[in-house]
């Protein structure tokens, strides 16, 4: 992994709990509630250790309540945490909220950033004084990100106006605008169509490729990872379960490969080998599927080729998002993470 | 802090001209208003058509001890109103986006609404006092006029401090409607009339623990130069509005930033 002195956020043994009261409502109830004391503790993120370099594009992952949120919201100074330690680009998130915020862009998927009945304009012109951002960065930042997102068309009209899709193009701009050396993004892509994700994520790559800016990007969808993230942390009930670059995970993670054949219609033999199983099977269509560990992906497709009259074959790779349901349903967190620290160096 | 002020002058400006896409419902607030507080004050007059005096109190007495309280809370309505519906802030989880700037929260809290229907408090308020400080023949010397200003101040962040405090609980407790009625809203209710009608521990209570009585009661002694020595516990507190005002603001100050560091979010 990256080096220590390349990072630009550092995690030590953080974790948050909360505590969610029984509460009662009405005004006796709020009274109640002020001292009453019976609370019940859950560790939205517990004991997790990282650190990010310069210029990583790293996927924060798992399931809802897994602690995603909860990690970005103490990475950016909304959340205290309960104990632990972050240092981001050398400031303590809660601490020094203002200084970290100038370092920071933060775009949550489900929240406008921007003043919903102000035009979209206008709400960039009260981040520039906001943020602070001298008037010619600000014109050369604005008209570069204007231009590649095409934001033209947008700018007079009111944000409660705009669709998803045109909204998340403006959102992005509002957290870019001040330059930041770090971009936070909570499930950026949610409810977009397929043409607008295909576009945010051409422009977070351009981003983090050009500006060089480290971006941490949470999601539930696991095309966002595989087109995006060269490193992939996954969360699992507030602990990680896996911390490596995107690659490892899939060599190193998932033994399974699936294989498609497709024979040629005077063959209507079968295939029948050791530790291959036949998933479906049509009169010249096959499914195998076969764990590398027993027998390796050459050795399958050689067989085949041998005994049959291949017209064509498919190997699939492993989709991120199954390897990561894998995880989740073969058993719990604790006895995945011992298996993984075995396969990874 | 004061670097920043253009700032908050812009969030200000632009908070009043969002409102102001809402034409009507300002007419609308603005005439119940005025209704509301004609109402308040015909019930008290009718008391003194009827009484001649409440508790020795005379009817521009009562005029100007009620506008001090209204004016006062105009001034602090057009400040504060935004954490009466800081409930909102916090459920719909947009106070996330404030902590993300680097600015001070609770300003860009108050920036977020500038509350300009308090122009019914300014017209009920100034036009109770006025008439009471005629009627009363009210004598400005050198020293009421310079303790003036210096006073509303106080009320005002008295009542800031209630309404902060107020909103600060909603850290804890995520919802504080009901207290908002009840602490922020109907609380004023106490201070229409003179706080010596009540009995002693009310008294005690209004002015140790809840200061409400040093938003008009007391002061209205020094500018009406009444008998302070029937005062409840000491003469000087006729002048003890600002001291009083700026440690229920610090008081609230600190819960609010202890809630700050409790802030629990809300999930997705």
């Amino acid at each position: 992994m990256m080096s220590d002195d390349n990072s630009i956020i550092r995690v030590n043994n953080l974790s948050r709990h909360f505590t969610v009261a029984d509460g009662k409502s009405g005004f006796i109830g709020s009274i109640q509630n002020l001292f009453s004391r019976r609370y019940t503790t859950k560790k939205a993120v517990d004991d997790i250790s990282f650190s990010i370099a310069k210029g990583d594009f790293v996927g924060y992952v798992g399931e809802n309540g897994a602690g995603k949120s909860t990690t970005i919201k103490m990475l950016t100074g909304i959340l205290v945490p309960t104990s632990g330690k972050i240092v981001v680009a050398g400031n303590v998130p809660h601490i020094n909220r203002a200084q970290n915020a100038r370092n920071i862009g933060v775009v949550f998927g489900q929240r406008t950033q921007l003043w919903w009945d102000l035009p979209v304009l206008e709400s960039f012109d009260l981040l520039r004084s906001i943020f602070r951002v001298p008037e010619d960065d600000f014109k050369r930042n604005f008209e570069e990100l204007s231009e590649t997102l095409e934001l033209g068309p947008l700018l007079k009209v009111p944000v409660r106006k705009l669709s998803l899709g045109q909204r998340m193009r403006c959102d992005l701009t509002a957290a870019l605008l001040h330059n930041p050396r770090i971009l936070f993004l909570d499930e950026p892509t949610i409810g977009l169509d397929i043409i607008a994700k295909d576009y945010v994520r051409k422009f977070l790559k351009m981003v983090n490729k050009e500006r060089e800016t480290t971006i941490i990007l949470t999601t539930h969808d696991m095309d966002d990872i595989e087109a995006l993230c060269s490193r992939i942390i996954i969360l699992d009930q507030g602990k990680i379960a896996y911390d490596g670059s995107t690659e490892k995970l899939k060599i190193d993670y998932v033994r399974e490969k699936a294989i498609e054949i497709e024979l040629h219609e005077d063959d209507t033999g079968t295939i029948s080998i050791p530790n291959v199983k036949l998933v479906k099977s049509t009169a010249n269509k096959k499914w195998l599927r076969f764990n590398q560990d027993d027998i390796s992906v050459q050795e399958v497709v050689s067989q085949i080729m041998r005994e049959r009259r291949v017209k064509d074959i498919a190997i699939h790779e492993p989709k991120v998002g199954d390897i990561i349901k894998n995880i989740y349903a073969n058993g719990k967190a604790a006895s995945q993470q011992t298996k993984l620290q075995k396969t990874l160096p | 802090m004061f670097k920043n002020t253009p700032i908050y002058w812009k969030l200000v400006v632009t908070s009043i001209r969002a409102k102001m896409e809402y034409k009507v419902t300002f007419l609308f607030l603005l005439i119940a208003l005025l209704f509301y507080y004609l109402g308040q004050l015909g019930v008290i007059l009718i008391i003194l058509v009827k009484f001649k005096n409440i508790n020795g109190w005379s009817l521009g007495e009562m005029a100007f001890l009620y506008g001090l309280l209204v004016f006062s809370q105009g001034i602090s309505t057009l400040l504060f109103s935004s954490l009466n519906y800081f409930e909102n802030l916090i459920i719909e989880g947009d106070f996330d986006r404030l902590l993300v700037r680097p600015l001070n929260p609770l300003l860009q809290v108050l920036a977020s609404s500038f509350e300009l229907s308090s122009v019914a408090h300014f017209l009920i308020g100034s036009t109770a006092l006025y008439y009471g400080a005629t009627r009363s023949g009210l004598e400005w010397t050198f020293q009421k006029i310079v303790f003036f200003p210096i006073a509303l101040a106080g009320a005002v962040l008295i009542q800031g401090g209630i309404r902060l405090a107020v909103a600060a609980v909603t850290f804890w407790t995520t919802r504080n409607r009901s207290l908002v009625h009840t602490i922020v809203y109907s609380s004023k209710e106490f201070i229409l009339y003179p706080i010596s009608i009540y009995n002693f521990w009310v008294q005690a209570f209004l002015t140790l623990i809840f200061p409400l009585a040093f938003i008009n009661f007391y002061p209205s002694h020094f500018f009406l130069a009444r008998d302070s020595s029937t005062l409840l516990f000491h003469p000087a507190l006729q002048y003890g509005t600002p001291l009083a005002g700026l440690i229920v603001f610090a008081m609230a100050y600190a819960l609010w930033k202890a809630g700050i560091n409790h802030y629990q979010s809300v999930g997705n």
